[in-house]
């Protein structure tokens, strides 16, 4: 037990360096040094760039400044992903530190949704816990709590604050025992392949039988493409937090202690690197 | 409490009977993206992780008339506020509040026909806004997390300009603003269309087993069916100023023998209006 609050704690801190630059097409007053950051990679990139921000308003015109927006190798990057997931996706083999272009204007809204103050971040992430609880619980465990029990879960996220954070959120990992687990596991699983953004279905985490759903369970079902048959170089990767867990692994012990913040399952399945 | 749970089969089951009516209507829904609701379940080839199962969405476009009113202004903090209007006075303020609330009667009319006002209580009623042709568009998706339907829309100007979150607020009719603005979820909200990936506006579905509750016990009680996705749109549909005709309902249930029932089928009857 004490190896998987370790666990709980390696997904929490998880950082990425990274290293911002200015589109080069945006008008300066002077020259504009990158900035670096260590980037939460379960946090939200509109919810810790303040500082970014206020480092390229330095030497711009802030006349001219819009909404900031950011974008990787020419694909606008969704803030209302959580950072570790859209590394992963789009930049996991490549060397660190992770390269972001920053932009002020011509902002994609076909592309991203705005996010014009931390209130709707705030939003974003209680909706994607009350969706989350609706598959564990049937919503009943979010909705027994109160809204500064709510209010906990956000400041704990915001604020980088693990204990604060997990006081609250161990409510919502837990389940009747004699139910073995969850009602269904909150996932999402995104890949590169095609224009649909993620694949998020029913799934029970034990059968009817009693057995046990693992991971590979969850693929073959889901997306089958994602897994390699016998004889067969492997074509895929499926990573969750940067790491590829065995496919073995049972998808409720990866619920409770792989989950994001948002209490759902993010994974990602991206070709495997050809050297 | 299973009867408030729409599942996905039953959701295809509502929308393909939807389409029907909608084609009878010549009401303009289609379904897009996966497999044609009607297609085989069993070809998975494995390309596309949509393939093998039925997933798509109901479609629909429509044209529509809109004032955006800014005299008031959605604020993300604290809902909304009224303020203070240049060019009006006050009184004319209140006279508009009031007209608005008369226009109420006709729930499809969002404020889009000054003259309809202009007939009700006589008042020249000049909104601080100005009338707009917008182009809407409209899907009907279902929440497997919710086992409901969501209804995501978004819409754009003639030339192209797609809408803000407040100004869509603003085009809500005030008499439906407060019924959304009492849930704590901000319940249009700009949301990734799940299928699509792109940013769509959505009225959040965690509210939607409490409506629809009342709805499907008193058809249960009354031995009737009830089409779930065609009895939850005419309650969502005009917050958001999707018209679902009244004939919708009276082609599911005809009250009278068709007239093509009674008459015998010669041709002079059949051509009668």
């Amino acid at each position: 037990m004490a190896d998987d609050k370790d666990v709980l704690r390696d997904v929490w801190f998880g950082r990425i360096p990274t290293c911002f630059l200015l589109n080069q097409d945006e008008v300066t007053e002077r020259e504009a040094e990158p900035y670096y950051l260590l980037l939460p990679r379960v946090s939200y990139l509109t919810l810790v760039t303040d500082k970014v921000k206020k480092h390229f308003h330095k030497v711009i015109r802030t006349e001219d400044a819009e909404e900031m927006w950011f974008e990787y190798e020419g694909t606008p990057l969704k803030w209302h992903y959580p950072i570790g997931v859209l590394f992963d996706l789009h930049a996991s083999n490549t060397v660190l530190p992770w390269s972001i272009t920053v932009h002020f204007k011509n902002f994609p809204d076909r592309d991203l949704l705005h996010c014009p103050s931390h209130s709707v971040i705030e939003a974003h992430f209680m909706s994607s816990i009350k969706e989350a609880d609706a598959l564990k619980h049937k919503s009943q465990v979010v909705n027994d709590m109160q809204k500064k029990d709510h209010k906990q879960l956000w400041m704990g996220l915001q604020n980088d604050k693990f204990d604060q954070f997990w006081a609250m959120n161990r409510k919502l990992m837990e389940y009747p025992t004699e139910d073995g687990g969850f009602r269904f596991i909150p996932f999402r699983i995104y890949q590169t392949m095609s224009d649909r953004p993620f694949i998020q279905k029913q799934y029970r985490p034990v059968s009817p039988e009693g057995n046990v759903h693992t991971l590979g369970d969850l693929m073959k079902a889901m997306y089958p493409v994602a897994l390699s048959n016998e004889g067969e170089p492997k074509r895929f990767q499926v990573v969750i937090h940067g790491i590829e867990p065995l496919l073995e692994t049972p998808l409720q012990w990866l619920s409770e202690h792989l989950s994001h913040p948002d209490n759902f399952l993010h994974i990602c399945v991206i070709p495997v690197p050809s050297d | 409490m299973s009867l408030c749970v729409l599942d996905e089969e039953n959701f295809h089951l509502c929308c393909q009977l939807l389409l029907q009516l909608s084609e009878q209507l010549g009401d303009g829904w289609s379904w897009e993206g996966g497999q044609s609701l009607l297609g085989s379940r069993n070809i998975t080839d494995g390309s596309d992780p949509a393939q093998g199962s039925q997933e798509g969405y109901l479609r629909k476009t429509a044209l529509r008339s809109v004032v955006i009113d800014s005299s008031s202004v959605w604020d993300y903090e604290g809902g909304w506020s009224d303020t203070s209007c240049q060019s009006q006075s006050e009184q004319q303020e209140g006279e508009q509040e009031q007209a608005a609330v008369d226009a109420s009667a006709d729930t499809n009319s969002i404020k889009g026909d000054l003259e309809e006002q202009d007939e009700d209580d006589g008042v020249c009623v000049v909104s601080a806004g100005s009338s707009q042709l917008l182009q809407y568009e409209y899907h009907i998706l279902h929440s497997c997390s919710y086992s409901t339907p969501v209804l995501y829309f978004r819409t754009c100007t003639q030339e192209g300009r797609s809408l803000s979150l407040e100004e869509v607020w603003s085009s809500v009719h005030p008499n439906y603003r407060l019924r959304l603005q009492s849930s704590p979820l901000n319940t249009i909200t700009l949301q990734e269309h799940p299928l699509l990936g792109q940013p769509f506006f959505m009225l959040h579905p965690c509210r939607t087993e409490e409506f629809m509750r009342p709805v499907l016990q008193a058809a249960q009680d009354q031995h009737r069916s009830v089409n779930y996705v065609l009895s939850w749109l005419s309650v969502v549909g005009p917050m958001v100023g999707l018209d679902v005709p009244l004939k919708y309902s009276t082609l599911l249930h005809p009250a009278a023998p068709s007239p093509a029932e009674i008459l015998p089928p010669c041709t002079e009857a059949a051509s009668s209006t």
